[in-house]
């Protein structure tokens, strides 16, 4: 079933168009990162999901409801991490996360015992310290341990990296992906390291509208096959390669690129007979990095 | 409701609102006997001063009556302390954004309304009374009360005064972008209704009447002329507190 799904949604602020036509849906139990550069509008999707800004035109619905502004009841299925998340600063995180439970109408004894695993999970516990001088990484902690913590259906993370050192990066994102057995996890971000690591499927928001949209894979795949490259040892046995091989591009002095995979196991035969010395050989991965900037480029 | 309520009492204690309110409320509860005592005092001290300039100062009696007198000027410092203290009470979380992850959980912004409601007029209430009380309990030790009239009805409409003020401030706090605005807004009501009541016709149907309590305690005013302003007040903070609810679940947060 579909968690999520928008379908030709739009969004102008005065002339300026945002969202020209964004049409995507999001499975249950898959993590999606939706990618975008600065300003591409990720945050204002979000916010449309979660019925803070009204819809410019198009549809939204959450768990098959569709999702009004203001007053939206969609939002109990929610669970929100804003980009710059702020709390009550007279509390302390465990104050808030009562508060949190309190406001779903969660039992006491449930809420202490959820409250206590979240801030395991999220390095929080033992922190007697009122919000107040929390630096903006920990308010990002805390803002994923009250986005869980009601169990919701969808969890949307606004950036959630962006804040966090390299080990509490890496932390969010093991969360994240144990998240998925429970529930559908929505992330928006720029960084496509965090993507390739943890998503199921993604898709990229440029100019208003979603230029590639898929599973991991099927987003690679989009790619021209990617070539294979082989080094060897000595210049000669490169040359010998290529007079034997003449569709190979001889990319450097014993460098040569193989464009059709298929043709491979023809050449190792070759190298094995002729006893070549080889250095590597070494498949070329397209990376998402390169597809964004092939959709930024056109 | 509960969760949010039990938040907003956490923040006012905390933030040391509650505090600040509480003392200044004493404060000015005392005060009002205290400058009536002290009043033959100070004239006796001030005569020998005063006689050289040719002023004599007669003989000069206080009751009860001066204190009330002093209650009744003393309470729209109180109202405009407890509103500028109170200012930042739904604007400070629409600058942080506090209220984001609130709604998103699901919360029914009703509920929020009503909670900040719900504490805004307790507050008032209770340091209201407070001040009443503190300033009732040393007239009737000093002097004696029953020389005014009406001293109950008299403090509960300006309590009411107080309540259609914190009405149009919650309305405003609801549609105002930022807080000079809402203390904007709800400066103008009042000062409005003050203008609006010199037209003797409206007189009648404006709260500002309310602020008049010395003279119902005095015997000018009947308590029956009271009653009309009580009840146009009370529809007022009616519609403005639904209004608010109304703009608030469609503003953005
Ligand atoms: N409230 C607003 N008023 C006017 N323009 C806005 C508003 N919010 C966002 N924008 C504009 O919308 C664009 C998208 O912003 P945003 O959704 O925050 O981007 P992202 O989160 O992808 O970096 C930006 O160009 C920004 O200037
Ligand atoms: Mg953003």
């Amino acid at each position: 079933m579909e968690m999520l799904t928008l379908s030709h949604v739009k969004k102008s602020f005065g002339e300026k168009e945002v969202l020209k036509d964004v049409t995507f849906s999001v499975p249950e139990h898959t993590v999606f990162g939706f990618v975008g550069q600065n300003g591409a509008g990720k945050t204002t999707t979000m916010k449309m999901i979660l019925g803070l800004l009204p819809c410019g035109g198009g549809k939204i619905t959450v768990n098959g409801s569709p999702v009004c502004y203001g007053n939206t009841p969609t939002n109990q299925y929610v669970g929100y991490l804003p980009d710059v998340p702020e709390f009550y600063s007279c509390m302390t995180p465990m104050e808030y996360l009562r508060f949190c439970g309190e406001i779903t109408g969660m039992r006491a004894g449930e809420i202490k015992s959820r409250s206590e695993e979240l801030l395991r999970l999220t390095g929080l516990h033992g922190e007697k310290r009122r919000i107040k001088g929390f630096s903006r990484g920990m308010k990002q902690r805390l803002g994923i341990a009250q986005a869980l913590f009601g169990h919701p259906s969808l969890l949307i993370c606004d950036e959630p990296t962006s804040a966090l050192d390299p080990v509490g990066r890496k932390e969010l994102l093991d969360i994240l992906e144990s998240a998925k057995e429970q529930t559908t996890v929505l992330f928006s971000t720029h960084i496509l390291s965090d993507v390739e690591k943890i998503c199921d499927e993604i898709a990229f928001l440029h100019e208003g509208r979603i230029a590639i949209r898929g599973s991991l894979e099927e987003v690679h795949k989009r790619r021209k096959a990617s070539g294979t490259e082989l080094e060897t040892e000595r210049g000669e046995d490169a040359g010998r390669l290529f007079k034997a091989f003449p569709f190979l591009k001889r990319t450097g002095r014993n460098i040569l690129l193989l464009e059709d995979p298929e043709r491979l196991p023809g050449i190792l035969h070759f190298i094995a007979d002729k006893n070549l010395r080889i250095l590597r050989i070494e498949r070329q991965e397209t990376t998402l990095e390169d597809l964004f900037m092939e959709v930024v480029g056109k | 409701m509960t969760a949010f309520l039990k938040k907003e009492w956490m923040e006012w204690i905390r933030s040391g609102r509650l505090t600040v309110l509480t003392l200044v409320f004493v404060l000015f509860g005392i005060m009002n006997p205290a400058i009536a005592k002290l009043t033959p005092w100070l004239m006796e001290t001030l005569s020998d001063s005063l006689a050289d300039t040719g002023l004599v100062v007669s003989e000069v009696t206080v009751n009860a009556m001066n204190s009330w007198a002093q209650f009744y000027k003393n309470m729209p410092m109180g109202l405009l302390i407890f509103i500028l203290v109170c200012g930042g009470c739904f604007t400070a979380e629409y600058d942080r954004g506090t209220l984001i992850p609130v709604v998103t959980k699901g919360l029914s912004r009703r509920k929020i309304v009503g909670a900040k409601a719900v504490a805004l007029f307790g507050a008032w209430t209770t340091l209201y009374f407070l001040f009443y009380g503190i300033t009732y309990g040393y007239n009737a030790y000093f002097w004696d009360n029953s020389i005014a009239e009406h001293v109950f009805l008299g403090a509960a409409c300006t309590w009411m005064f107080g309540v259609w003020v914190i009405s149009f401030f919650i309305l405003f706090s609801a549609v105002a972008k930022n807080s000079a605005q809402v203390l904007f807004g709800t400066g103008s009501a009042a000062v409005g209704a003050y203008v609006l009541g010199m037209f003797p016709r409206l007189a009648s149907f404006l709260p500002a009447r309310l602020m008049e309590g010395m003279a119902l305690l005095q015997g000018i005013n009947e308590a029956a002329d009271y009653s009309v302003s009580m009840a146009a007040a009370g529809v007022m903070s009616i519609v403005c507190l639904a209004l608010a609810v109304w703009c608030f679940d469609r503003r953005r947060l």
